[in-house]
């Protein structure tokens, strides 16, 4: 399968997969504010609406009972009745995939199934984008067809609002300096501070102490300088790729596709049933899936081990003993992490959270109380295996290994607990009980596996983990 | 929009809770009017701005100089006793501990264990007012019968040095591992120092401390009348269609979900739910043999400085301490964890708090007081039941719309510098602008930080 389908950007929803109508009518919504783009304010998209569902999957809620308008109790009857006769159904999209072994995630190439599975839940991330597939419309953006402005053109904004106030900042600064320094009589009406602040350290100071010198003419000359090119640069750059735009055919074919982490495809796939893996025409069942992340989340990885892990599936039913496969692909072992970070990511999205990869902030998963465009991800999950399961205490190496495993010193919490306050996030350690071996059967050709019962030996436990000052404590 | 985080973060500064005056480079100049000023005057210091960079101004090496001028005074400053508090205390070599007689003083309000007419110190308490200069220890005089004991006057007998005094007040105790190390002193002296009432938990003897059951409370059964609950029996049928219950093979090979009418997403989260976790109101269980050398053990019970404070009656401490030795220990393992936790009461949050408080609460919690080579480090381990605060059935899930912290401006705070620029110039203030941007900007600006440029 091609690694990116070519879609126009106005096509219409193709026919193959049905599409749910919210979305559509959503993304209606900030088209039309961008129409009106002289009104100083644009309305920002209503997210509310937009993300309304938390799972991609369709529920049929009965209409509200109002007790003081009887006629609810008919509208409610009939909606039972007609679901009673007509039974809808919470998946109507099954949207497919496939595995990219390169990169160890799962791409998603139909732009109806991204722009769904990011509103229904924040799935994923754009290959080309921070996040939010959002590739083509800054795209557009960029070539003057849509007014409309992504999150990175904010942010490049924004950076550069404060690059300028820092600029400013610094201007004051070193003007104060100047007038103190004329106060005291040192600086004359036309010299410039730089002289003198490089005569007096030369004076008082040795040559050893270049360093000093250095970065305090750094600091109170060059920025402009810096500033002054950069935007010159940016600016040329800017003008060249519009004009050599503009005469360029306007039709832009979407170059992105949609990636899953193995935690949220797996998810996707064993526990809400939404999204189909492929490997060729072949859909993939959850047993081979599990297999095939364990195999590749731990390094390193064998070269060829998703044939042979394939040949294997595909042959599962006529051969019962296959010694020779086992020798390339290894059973699953127990604290694979893999299955610890899928227990993890399963047990935080069962219980309502959205859990976003936390790569990009030093963590294992973010964890966002709706959704990353309402709020800030509060909590920052790092994941330690345990080990409290007496069989890990039987033999002394066994003791040894996973002592080497579970133990990480002082400075390490210390270091992750500070990276991330200063993100504004809270950190949450969850230890995940490490179950006996359990994939036994593998070698005697079993190639199923119990996922369910798999995913239950692993049991987990969070603590909060903030820093205590006794002098913020006392009252 | 999506992992704004990222972006946002550097242009805020750090939480006010995680901000700790003590970790900064001190001023000394605050120090000098501590001692200078009469009581009457007296008030809490303030500290200085930083400055980043010499900027050849001969204000800036006056404060310089100012700074390094109080730090000498402050050093060359004789500690001495005063007569009127003099205070004098024998050490006993069996138990390790110094006595003085009663006399009335203030420390010992919070401090020592009075039996009869006598007045013991643990070794952390005599060291503790040895060093700051309230106790003068002596060394007991050897072979004295109790008749002569009565006799020889404390005055007579040889002074301790302060460094004796550390020598043999740490780790002679009887009992685990010498019991006081320096680790537990440091911790010990230092909440001292920062105005808390600190004693031992319990007497260190025991190899652990006793399971602490939640107290759950009975009688939870609200009484409705009869009418109404069958009304809400109905109306649950009603709304709720029967959820399929897992079957094997869904659990087995998946999806969780089949496909079917759901009348709503919490029905679904519930079917989800297959990951065991720790519950957090059940009594909870040792996970450890008993073990004397388990470095995880409260150490110390904190108490908050109140004016009516009695050591007979001490009540709940406000803060629980266990002190690690940082290069000893690694971090605790989910079974240490479980074991220390589990000798902490049960302490759930206020159930009227948000969820976010709820959560940074916890329902049991430790402090662990990491010291490095005298160095102490607090961290706040809460445990915290995740799976009680059911995300997915509040209905009042954060307020509509992009929220997410405060909005950075940059057109009023540069509407601001300016007019900090031309006060300024007005006044020729001698202040730096520096200070005064600090106070009135967000951001708190990191200065003219050579490292931002």
């Amino acid at each position: 399968m091609a690694a990116i389908v070519k879609t126009s950007a106005q096509q219409p929803p193709s026919a193959g997969v049905p599409v749910d109508d919210t979305s559509n009518s959503n993304k209606s919504v900030p088209d039309v504010t961008n129409a009106k783009s002289a009104s100083p304010r644009k309305r920002r998209p209503n997210y509310a609406q937009i993300h309304a569902r938390p799972v991609p999957v369709v529920v049929h809620p009965l209409p509200a009972f109002i007790p003081h308008n009887p006629l609810s109790i008919v509208r409610i009857a009939i909606v039972m009745f007609s679901h009673s006769l007509w039974p809808p159904t919470s998946h109507d999209v099954v949207h497919k995939a496939y595995y990219s072994a390169e990169t160890h995630s799962i791409h998603v190439t139909n732009p109806q199934s991204i722009r769904a599975l990011w509103e229904h839940g924040f799935w994923g991330a754009g290959s080309l984008s921070r996040s939010e597939p959002a590739w083509l419309e800054q795209e557009k953006r960029k070539r003057g067809i849509d007014a409309s402005q992504t999150s990175e053109e904010y942010t490049r904004k924004r950076r550069e609002e404060r690059r300028q106030f820092k600029l400013e900042r610094a201007k004051v600064q070193r003007e104060t300096i100047e007038q103190q320094l004329r106060d005291e009589g040192k600086l004359d009406a036309s010299t410039s501070i730089d002289e003198v602040v490089s005569l007096r350290l030369n004076a008082t100071v040795d040559a050893a102490d270049g360093l000093v010198d250095n970065s305090a003419s750094l600091s109170n000359g060059k920025p402009e300088n810096i500033g002054t090119l950069e935007s010159v640069v940016d600016e040329s750059a800017h003008l060249e790729t519009r004009v050599a735009l503009k005469d360029v055919a306007v039709e832009i074919q979407d170059q992105e596709h949609l990636q899953l982490t193995p935690e949220e495809a797996f998810f996707l796939t064993y526990s809400l049933g939404s999204l189909q893996i492929y490997r060729g025409e072949t859909a993939l069942s959850s047993s081979y899936l599990l297999r095939l992340y364990c195999a590749y989340s731990a390094f390193p990885i064998p070269e060829d081990a998703e044939s042979h892990l394939y040949t294997l599936y595909s042959l599962r039913e006529r051969i019962n003993n296959f010694s020779l496969g086992t020798s390339v692909i290894a059973p699953i072992l127990p604290d694979n992490a893999f299955l610890l970070r899928y227990a993890v990511y399963h047990h935080f999205r069962s219980l309502g959270w959205v859990v976003r990869h936390g790569i990009k902030f030093a963590c294992d998963f973010l964890l966002y109380q709706r959704g990353p465009v309402f709020a800030h991800a509060k909590f920052a999950v790092i994941i330690v295996p345990a080990y409290s399961h007496s069989y890990w205490s039987e033999t002394p190496e066994r003791k040894a290994e996973t002592k080497a495993k579970e133990s990480r010193d002082w400075w390490w919490l210390h270091r992750v607990n500070r990276v991330q306050t200063q993100v504004h996030k809270t950190l949450m350690l969850v230890y995940v009980e490490v179950p006996p071996p359990w994939d036994e059967s593998f070698r005697k050709g079993g190639f199923a596996v119990d996922v369910g019962g798999a995913l239950k030996r692993y049991k987990v436990r969070e603590f909060i983990v903030r820093r205590w000052t006794p002098n913020r404590n006392r009252d | 929009m999506a992992d704004e985080d990222e972006d946002l973060s550097h242009l805020r500064g750090p939480e006010p809770a995680d901000i700790d005056l003590s970790d900064e480079t001190q001023d000394f100049r605050f120090l000098d009017k501590l001692i200078v000023q009469d009581k009457g005057t007296l008030s809490l210091p303030k500290r200085g701005e930083k400055d980043f960079e010499p900027h050849a101004t001969s204000l800036q090496l006056d404060t310089l100089e100012a700074s390094r001028q109080a730090m000498h005074n402050v050093l060359s400053w004789t500690r001495t006793h005063t007569r009127k508090n003099h205070i004098l205390g024998v050490y006993h070599t069996e138990t390790n501990m110094a006595y003085v007689e009663k006399i009335k003083s203030q420390h010992f309000q919070t401090i020592g264990k009075a039996k009869g007419n006598i007045l013991w110190l643990l070794p952390e308490e005599a060291l503790f007012m040895v060093e700051r200069g309230t106790l003068d220890c002596r060394w007991p005089v050897k072979q004295i019968n109790d008749e002569e004991h009565e006799s020889v006057r404390s005055e007579e007998l040889a002074p301790m040095s302060l460094q004796a005094a550390y020598a043999a007040f740490i780790g002679f105790e009887g009992g685990i591992g010498g019991k006081l190390t320096l680790e537990m002193y440091t911790v010990y002296a230092g909440l001292k120092r920062s105005g808390y009432i600190v004693f031992r938990t319990g007497t260190w003897d025991d190899e652990r401390a006793e399971l602490q059951y939640p107290n759950l409370e009975k009688g939870k059964s609200t009484k409705r009348s009869s009418w109404s609950s069958y009304f809400s029996e109905v109306w649950q049928r009603l709304s709720k269609p029967s959820i399929p219950p897992l079957t094997a093979s869904a659990l087995q090979f998946g999806p969780l979900l089949k496909p079917g009418l759901y009348r709503n997403y919490a029905d679904i989260y519930r079917l989800l739910q297959t990951i065991p976790t720790h519950d957090r109101k059940a009594p909870p269980e040792f996970m450890l043999t008993a073990d004397s050398t388990n470095p995880f053990r409260i150490t110390f019970d904190v108490y908050k400085a109140a004016t009516k404070f009695k050591k007979s009656e001490r009540g709940t401490p406000d803060f629980r301490i266990s002190v690690i030795n940082a290069r000893e220990t690694s971090i605790p393992t989910a079974a240490q964890l479980n074991d220390l936790l589990a000798t902490m009461p049960y302490d759930p949050p206020n159930p009227a708090d948000n969820m976010d408080r709820k959560l940074l609460h916890g329902s049991r919690n430790v402090i662990l007081a990491v010291v490095d080579n005298g160095i102490p480090s607090y961290m706040r381990f809460a445990d915290v039941p995740v799976s009680d605060e059911r995300l997915y059935e509040r209905s009042d899930r954060a307020p509509r719309g992009k929220g997410g912290g405060r909005q950075y401006n940059p057109a009023r705070e540069l509407r601001m510098v300016a007019e900090l620029a031309s006060e300024t110039a007005q006044k020729s203030a001698t202040s730096s602008l520096t200070d005064r941007l600090g106070r009135r900007l967000k951001p708190p600006p990191r200065g003219a930080n050579i490292r931002d440029i």
